[in-house]
């Protein structure tokens, strides 16, 4: 065999790698760069289809209306880092939507029956903790899958919720209401600098700290985690307890932006599931981030916004939304099953 | 480490398990096993699968507590061990699974659970972790991985180092190795071997738990042979040889691993023409005949791997021709090599050779459910009676067919890998590694199964880095380095030194193969 320049090329490789896992690797960027550029073409499809669009009014608007959702998906991507990515066995938490509908309704009944901003938000927030406190004991302490635990506790909360509401619009309006409500600075309410603002700090927790980099290993790997000493148990009640009280927080602020508690809280759950499922998409690695999650919340929040404003019909939106689920959870998986 | 045990003695038992008794169920995993191993030594656990090895070293590592029996640490008695203490008295696991996280980078992995980090919010310290990460494989491994690499795309053996790095980092006083080599070629298990000595050198104990007798040979002090839950001996490696150890672990000969062979080997069956794949190897060319088995071996990075996966048509060539027979014939699919009678026995068997959530029944009729339709309905009762057939010929240790393949021995696992491909008339099997952390009981009755296949005139390519296993079976040799075969080697004529030399690059003279 002689050794020709090719030959020598070859020996020079230091360390070849196993083609699958390139061809992996390739998909995945592929994968994301898709969705980055499908969010740009939407963008550019929708600002020269609606001249309105790019206007920072409505971007305003955006802000505004993702920031419900965004929280609530940024809870629900917490729980889905600590249980893994696995829909069936893996890290949910079905109840977040209804928790968002009892704490607000909490808040804007303490506050019709007087009580000050300060100790009716701070109801609604720990109105949050407790469902987040029963999910964690269901899953982590007894044991049940979160689809189903969630699931009930999630019934639990919206039955809570009709016997507190008797099913009815509760107005409110408060000097916390009012400033999240309005205070455009630059034309954007504050319920947008809310959302940017709670995706930093959940952001630098989840990402860029210890705590965060372990809530990973639980979720992506228990037994790794368990053998380096993390209690896995813990970390996935703090995610259940998160997440619940992302929920308080939505509560509030979907109270700000409707003026009052309203009914109907159970049809966010589909945009929220949505959201943190497709953030992943998003990220470096394919593992759900809080910043593949933000960006989500915005790209299901610009194609709403795009569709009222060409007069598209609401009911193509959750048909729209359906697809968006079946496409990245078939993409991921496709790529997760060939590496 | 002199203060090590609050004793500056040396060699005083730092590990001493005493009358272990574990029940599981109706089953007896221990009867009474005892352990003890001196300080600073690098002690041997061996046995076959079933014999108690891994409950043993589940129990000193807090994940079992034993039904009887007493642990001394350091001497002093442990009553309740649990992970948490067994790692704050400096017992540290290098597992056989690779417990490391898919999507982590390599510093995150080794780092996880004691993370460099910044001041009081706990911030990740993310470019410390990846420089002391790249420090860290360099010094104890000579290892260089591309910046931010995960551990997705690391190969097994970096993941083993990436595992047992981890392990040194919390500076362990005993190191438990479980099969340590059982992904590793030569090279790589001979800078383990090396760093087993440095640390115990170092005054680290160390616990080596392997099917390798060889290894155990070569750089244990002493062994313990544990035989259906009780240690039958224990023995200073100065005066045991390896095949006295293999006949302690079963009442049978070490001699007898091999079979003999009687295959006659008859015409050529599979010509290999300037097969190959980019990147992975340059063209090479080989012929098989009937009732030959040949082997093939190489280091990580070799292409001998990638060899097995292009003749299964897991991945496609890039030039080059297979010929079987008469035809010429190109692999894209596994189900187009599968058609041309060819098998694939994978190394690992859990994620590619059996389903282990099925009984052993359908796995063995899985990849031919045809034979078994009777007016287009699957005949249960023929099922049966070939899968009871099966299991009688290869010897499966198991309650019956309906038994799920999960509880299974690991050699077990692989003859249920093997049967599968047994029912189709098979011509070629390609065995990757088929008997990596197998036992040596199970070990001899899968190379008389490979003999037996070879004498029914099917051909076999043995990809395997046990060199005894190749000179034992395999009629001729076939060395790759780099992307090439460097030399042919006739298994009868030739030592497990000379084929070493010849998969590290480094023959005593140069052989010319075509």
């Amino acid at each position: 065999m002689s050794v020709d320049a090719q030959n020598y090329a070859f020996v020079k490789r230091r360390r070849p790698k196993p083609s699958a896992k390139g061809r992996t690797r390739l998909a995945a960027a592929a994968l994301r760069y898709c969705a980055l550029l499908t969010f740009l073409a939407i963008l550019v499809i929708f600002s020269t289809s609606a001249p309105f669009f790019l206007s920072i009014f409505n971007i305003g608007n955006i802000l505004g209306q993702t920031a419900v959702t965004g929280v609530l998906a940024i809870g629900l991507t917490v729980v889905v880092i600590a249980g893994g990515p696995n829909v069936v066995t893996g890290g949910i938490d079905l109840s977040l939507a209804a928790n968002m509908g009892l704490s607000a309704a909490v808040y804007a009944s303490l506050l019709q029956m007087g009580y000050g901003d300060g100790s009716a938000a701070l109801s609604a927030l720990g109105t949050g903790l407790i469902i987040g406190a029963v999910n964690a004991l269901a899953v982590a302490q007894i044991g049940i899958v979160p689809l189903l635990a969630t699931l009930a506790v999630m019934n639990v909360v919206a039955g809570l919720e009709l016997v507190l509401t008797e099913n009815t619009v509760i107005p409110a309006s408060s000097d916390l209401l009012t400033g999240l409500s309005s205070g455009a600075l630059f034309g954007i309410p504050s319920l947008g600098y809310v959302l940017i603002g709670f995706s930093l700090v959940m952001g630098l927790i989840i990402q860029n700290t210890r705590f965060g980099l372990r809530l990973y290993a639980v979720g992506e790997f228990p037994e790794a985690a368990r053998a380096a000493g993390i209690p896995v148990k813990a970390y996935v009640s703090a995610s259940f307890l998160i997440s619940g009280f992302c929920g308080g927080i939505a509560g509030i602020l979907n109270t700000a932006y409707l003026s009052g508690s309203s009914t109907g809280s159970g049809e966010m759950l589909l945009p929220v599931v949505v959201t943190a499922l497709l953030g992943s998409v998003f990220s470096r690695r394919l593992v759900p981030t809080i910043g593949g999650t933000l960006l989500s919340a915005l790209f299901v929040g610009v194609l709403l916004n795009g569709f009222q404003l060409l007069n598209l019909s609401s009911t193509l939106v959750s048909g729209v939304q359906g697809v968006l689920i079946l496409l990245t959870v078939s993409a991921t998986t496709l790529i997760r099953r060939e590496s | 480490m002199n203060e090590f045990c609050g004793q500056p003695t040396t060699g005083a038992s730092v590990l001493r398990m005493t009358g272990i008794v574990k029940t599981f169920g109706g089953a007896r995993a221990l009867d009474g096993a005892a352990l003890e191993v001196g300080r600073g030594s690098v002690h041997g656990l061996v046995g076959q699968n079933g014999a108690g090895k891994s409950t043993l070293i589940k129990i000193l590592a807090g994940l079992h507590q034993p039904d009887e029996g007493i642990i001394e640490i350091c001497g002093t008695p442990q009553d309740r061990l649990t992970p948490k203490l067994a790692e704050a008295l400096g017992i540290h696991f290098i597992h056989q699974d690779r417990l490391l996280p898919p999507s982590f980078s390599v510093g995150e992995a080794l780092f996880l659970g004691d993370e460099p980090v910044y001041g009081g919010l706990q911030l990740l310290n993310r470019s410390g972790m990846r420089r002391e990460a790249a420090r860290l494989l360099k010094s104890y491994f000579d290892l260089e991985l591309p910046d931010g690499a995960l551990i997705a795309d690391l190969t097994t053996a970096e993941k083993q180092i990436i595992q047992i790095t981890r392990a040194l980092i919390r500076k362990p006083k005993i190191l438990v190795f479980d099969e340590p080599t059982a992904a590793l070629v030569r090279r790589e298990a001979d800078i383990l071997f090396g760093l087993i000595r440095r640390l115990a050198g170092e005054g680290v104990t160390i616990l080596y738990i392997s099917h390798y007798l060889r290894e155990i040979e070569e750089i244990c002090d002493a062994v313990t042979v544990l035989r259906n839950g009780r240690d039958v001996a224990t023995l200073s490696l100065s005066d045991t040889s390896a095949a006295e150890i293999g006949q302690l672990m079963v009442a049978r000969e070490a001699g007898d691993l091999f079979p003999p062979r009687h295959s006659a080997i008859g015409t050529d069956y599979l010509r290999v023409r300037d097969l190959a794949l980019d990147r992975k190897f340059e063209p090479l060319s080989f012929t098989l005949r009937r009732g030959e088995i040949l082997g093939l071996t190489g280091l990580l990075g070799s292409g001998a791997k990638d060899l097995m996966r292009v003749l299964f048509g897991l991945e496609a060539a890039t030039s080059g021709e297979i010929v079987i027979g008469e035809r010429k014939l190109r692999f894209d699919t596994p189900r187009q090599a599968a058609r041309a009678r060819i098998a694939l026995v994978p190394e690992d068997r859990r994620r590619h050779g059996v389903a282990l959530e099925m009984t052993v029944q359908e796995n063995t009729t899985l990849a031919n459910l045809g034979r078994f339709l009777r007016f287009g309905r699957l005949d249960p009762r023929a099922e049966e009676n070939a899968t009871q057939e099966l299991i009688r010929k290869l010897q499966i240790k198991t309650s019956g067919p309906r038994a799920l393949v999960r509880s299974l021995s690991g050699g077990n696992q692989q003859k249920v890998a093997i049967a599968k491909w047994l029912g189709r008339d098979t011509e070629l099997y390609l065995l990757d590694e088929p008997t990596v952390g197998v036992d040596i009981g199970a070990k001899a009755e899968i190379y008389s199964l490979i003999a037996d296949l070879a004498a029914q005139g099917a051909g076999i390519i043995l990809l395997s880095s046990d060199l005894d296993e190749l000179i034992g079976l395999a009629d001729r040799v076939l060395v790759m380095f780099r992307g090439r075969i460097t030399c042919e080697l006739l298994s009868s004529h030739t030592t497990a030194t000379e084929i070493l030399a010849e998969a590290t690059g480094a023959p005593e003279r140069s052989r010319h193969v075509g």
